[in-house]
C-alpha cells in the first residue's frame, strides 16, 4: 500500500489515466453511528453514501471506533478502493469522476451549470459544515452533554476526558481562524437561514438541483440537511430552521426513499 | 443626521484601496454614487441641503440649498428627516485611516453609523441595503442565491490562495506586504500590526490543509493554488461573454470578484503563481479593468502624480543605466593617466631613481643619477 501522503496527493491531483472498473470489495470506513459519531462526521458520511448510491456503486460500510485516525486526512469517512485510501467528499468525487469508468454524475451539465454546482457545494461547505462544527464544539450544552461523552466513548477513564479536550482545542482554533468562534448562536442561525434560503430558491419545485438527474450537489445537500433534521440534539435550532423550508424537507424525504429505503430492506 | 464613516486601507498601484474587502465596499459606494448622484440630503425647517458628488475625488462636491416657503403641503414630509433619509440615503465619508486598532475586530473596513460599527462585508452590505444603499435591487431571489453561493466559492477556494500569496510567500511578504502595511500604519504600530495580520492570514491558510498530514510547504502551496485556479476557471466560465455576472449592470458579485482580483493584477508582485492562469481568463481581467476605468478613474492630480512617478523611475533607471559606463570611463581615464605618467618617467630618466631604490643602497642619491645619465 502506498503511503498516506501519496494517496491524498493522488486523490487531490487525479491524473487522467486509464479508467478502471469499480472493484467489488470497496469499503467505506466510519465511526460507530450509535454512540460515537458526531453531527458533522455523520453528515459527511451520509453525503458520501448518497453519492455512491446515486452512482449505483457497491460498497460495504466498515465501522471502526478509530476510523478518524485511520483516515489519511484525519476525517471520516474514507473509502478503500484497491490500493487507494481516499477520504472526504470532494476527493472521493474527484476519484470516481475521473478514474472509474462510466460514472460521472455531472457529465451532462454545461460549463455555467457546473460552475454554479461547484459554487453551491462551496456554500454548503462554508456555512452548513461550519455551523455543524460550531454547534458541536462551541455550544456549551451540546459540548458537555453530547460531543465530549460521544467523542471520548471508545477510551478508558483518563483518556476519555483528555482526547475530547485535545480535539476541542483543534476544532476551536480552526473555527477561530475561519472567523466562526466569535459568532453567537443567533448569528450562526442567521447564516444557516440564509444558506437554506439560497438552497431552497435554487431547488424551487424541481426534483433535483440541476435537471432531472441527481448531481454531486444533491448528495451533499441531502447528507447535511437529512442529518441535521434527524439527529436529536439538546439544542435543536438548526433543525428548526431547516424545517421551515418545505421543499428542502421534501427533497430529503424523496432522496431517502429513492436511494436508501431499498438498501435497508435488502 | 449623521453621515456614515467608512474606514479603509489607503490605495496604491492605481487602486482606490489595496485590501480586498475595502475595494468591494468602495465599489458599492461608488456604484451608488454614479447611479444616484445625490449624496447628502440635509433637511432643515426652511430648506433642503443637497450634496452631490461626482467621481472619487472629494473636491468635486457640489452643494445646493433649496429654500422652501413655509406652509407648503410637503412640509410634513420634510419635517420627518428619518423618512427622507431612508428615501434618499445618507452620504458615506471615506477615511483612509490605515488604523485597524480602532476597529472592533482589528480589521478594516469599518462602517460606522450612529454609534454602531460593522466590519464584515456581508454585514456592511445588509446595513447599506437597509439604508437603501446597495446594488442588488434588480436581481431576483434565485440570482441572489447564486451570489451567495459564488461568494462562498471565492471564500473557500480563492481566499486561501490570495492570503498565501500576500502573507505566506516569504518573498512577497518581505518585499511588498510588510513594508507596505508597515508604512501605512505608522511607526509604533508597524512593529506589531503586520505581524498580527501575518499570523491571522497563515492560520486561515492552514485550515485549508490537512493538519494531520505532514505535507511539505511546497505540497500545501500546490494544493492551495490548484484549488484557486479551479475557482478562477469556474468564475470565468460563469461570466462568459457578459459584461457583468448578471447581465448589463453590476451586482455585488462583481464587486467581490473585483476586490479579490484587482490587487493581484495591479500590484507589482515579484512572484505570482496565479498570474499566468489569470491571464488565460481574459474576460475576468477585462471585468477588473472595466470596473477600474469606469468606477475608479484616476483624477487629474493622481494622473499627474503617476506621470511624475513614472518619470522619476525612468530617470532613475537611466541614471542606473549610465552608471556602469561612467565608472568604466573613469577607470580607463585613470589607467591611461597612470600609464602615460609611468611612460613619461621612464623616458625622462627618472626611472633610474626607482631601480636604485629597489637596490636599497645607503648613498643612492648620487649614484642612480649617474647611471641614468650614462645609459642615455
Amino acid at each position: 500500500m502506498t503511503t498516506l501522503k501519496e494517496m491524498v496527493a493522488s486523490a487531490m491531483t487525479v491524473e487522467l489515466g486509464a479508467k478502471e472498473p469499480w472493484p467489488d470489495n470497496v469499503n467505506l470506513y466510519q465511526t460507530y453511528e450509535a454512540g460515537q459519531i458526531l453531527l458533522p462526521d455523520s453528515a459527511s458520511c451520509l453525503s458520501v453514501k448518497a453519492f455512491l448510491e446515486m452512482c449505483g456503486l457497491k460498497y460495504s460500510v466498515v465501522l471502526r471506533n478509530n476510523a478518524e485516525h485511520m483516515s489519511p486526512s484525519g476525517k471520516v469517512p474514507f473509502i478503500q478502493i484497491g490500493p487507494f485510501l481516499i477520504s472526504e467528499f470532494e476527493p472521493i468525487i474527484g476519484f470516481v469522476n475521473t478514474k472509474v469508468h462510466g460514472f460521472h454524475l455531472s457529465a451532462n451539465l454545461d460549463d455555467t451549470e457546473r460552475a454554479e454546482m461547484r459554487a453551491y457545494m462551496a456554500l454548503v461547505d462554508n456555512i452548513l459544515v461550519n455551523a455543524e462544527h460550531y454547534i458541536s464544539w462551541c455550544d456549551a450544552t451540546v459540548l458537555q452533554t453530547v460531543t465530549k461523552p460521544r467523542y471520548g466513548s471508545p477510551y478508558p477513564w483518563p483518556l476519555n476526558k483528555l482526547v475530547p479536550l485535545k480535539k476541542w482545542y483543534e476544532e476551536t482554533s480552526r473555527l477561530k481562524a475561519l472567523g466562526w468562534s466569535q459568532k453567537t448562536l443567533s448569528e450562526v442561525c442567521e447564516e444557516v437561514q440564509t444558506c437554506c434560503q439560497a438552497l431552497s430558491e435554487r431547488l424551487d419545485k424541481n426534483n433535483f438541483f440541476f435537471g432531472n438527474r441527481p448531481t454531486e450537489l444533491d448528495a451533499l445537500v441531502f447528507g447535511h440537511l437529512f442529518t441535521i433534521l434527524t439527529t436529536p440534539m439538546p439544542v435543536n435550532k438548526l433543525a428548526e430552521i431547516v424545517k421551515n423550508f418545505d421543499n428542502l424537507v421534501h427533497f430529503c424525504a424523496r432522496i431517502e426513499q429513492q436511494y436508501f429505503s431499498a438498501t435497508e430492506a435488502s | 443626521m449623521a453621515d456614515m464613516d467608512l474606514e479603509v486601507w489607503k490605495g496604491d498601484w492605481d487602486l482606490p484601496s489595496v485590501d480586498t474587502n475595502c475595494l468591494t465596499v468602495l465599489f458599492i459606494k461608488v456604484h451608488h454614487m454614479l447611479y444616484t448622484s445625490i449624496m447628502h440630503v440635509c433637511c432643515r425647517h426652511d430648506s433642503i441641503n443637497i450634496q452631490m458628488q461626482v467621481g472619487r475625488n472629494s473636491r468635486m462636491l457640489y452643494t445646493c440649498t433649496l429654500y422652501i416657503p413655509r406652509g407648503l403641503k410637503y412640509v410634513q414630509f420634510i419635517d420627518n428627516p428619518e423618512a427622507y433619509c431612508k428615501f434618499s440615503g445618507v452620504s458615506i465619508d471615506i477615511k483612509a485611516t490605515n488604523n485597524p486598532r480602532k476597529s472592533p475586530t482589528g480589521c478594516l473596513p469599518v462602517l460606522r453609523h450612529n454609534g454602531s460599527a460593522y466590519t464584515k462585508v456581508t454585514d456592511i452590505f445588509s446595513y447599506l441595503r437597509r439604508k437603501n444603499w446597495g446594488i442588488d435591487f434588480e436581481l431576483n431571489s434565485k440570482q441572489s442565491a447564486d451570489i451567495l453561493a459564488f461568494t462562498s466559492l471565492l471564500e473557500t477556494k480563492l481566499l486561501p490562495a490570495i492570503l498565501h500569496l500576500w502573507w505566506g510567500n516569504s518573498q512577497v511578504f518581505i518585499d511588498i506586504t510588510r513594508p507596505w502595511y508597515g508604512s501605512a500604519v505608522g511607526f509604533p504600530q508597524s512593529l506589531y500590526v503586520p505581524n498580527r495580520m501575518h499570523k491571522a492570514a497563515t492560520d486561515r491558510v492552514e485550515t485549508e490543509c490537512y493538519p494531520h498530514l505532514e505535507m511539505t510547504p511546497q505540497e500545501k502551496e500546490n494544493l492551495i493554488y490548484k484549488e484557486a485556479q479551479e475557482c478562477i476557471t469556474l468564475l470565468s466560465k460563469r461570466l462568459g461573454n457578459k459584461p457583468f455576472f448578471f447581465g448589463k449592470t453590476p451586482s455585488s458579485l462583481d464587486a467581490i470578484v473585483f476586490g479579490y482580483l484587482a490587487p493581484m493584477l495591479k500590484a507589482p508582485l515579484p512572484v505570482n503563481p496565479l498570474s499566468k492562469h489569470l491571464g488565460t481568463c481574459y474576460n475576468l481581467c477585462q471585468l477588473c479593468s472595466r470596473i477600474l476605468s469606469k468606477y475608479f478613474p484616476l483624477s487629474r492630480e493622481e494622473l499627474e502624480e503617476k506621470r511624475k512617478r513614472e518619470e522619476a523611475e525612468k530617470a532613475r533607471a537611466q541614471e542606473l543605466g549610465d552608471f556602469p559606463h561612467r565608472t568604466r570611463n573613469i577607470v580607463l581615464a585613470v589607467l591611461f593617466a597612470l600609464s602615460s605618467m609611468v611612460a613619461f618617467t621612464f623616458f625622462t630618466g627618472m626611472l633610474a631613481l626607482e631601480i636604485v631604490d629597489a637596490d636599497g643602497g645607503g648613498d643612492n642619491m648620487s649614484e642612480p643619477k649617474g647611471q641614468g645619465k650614462r645609459k642615455s
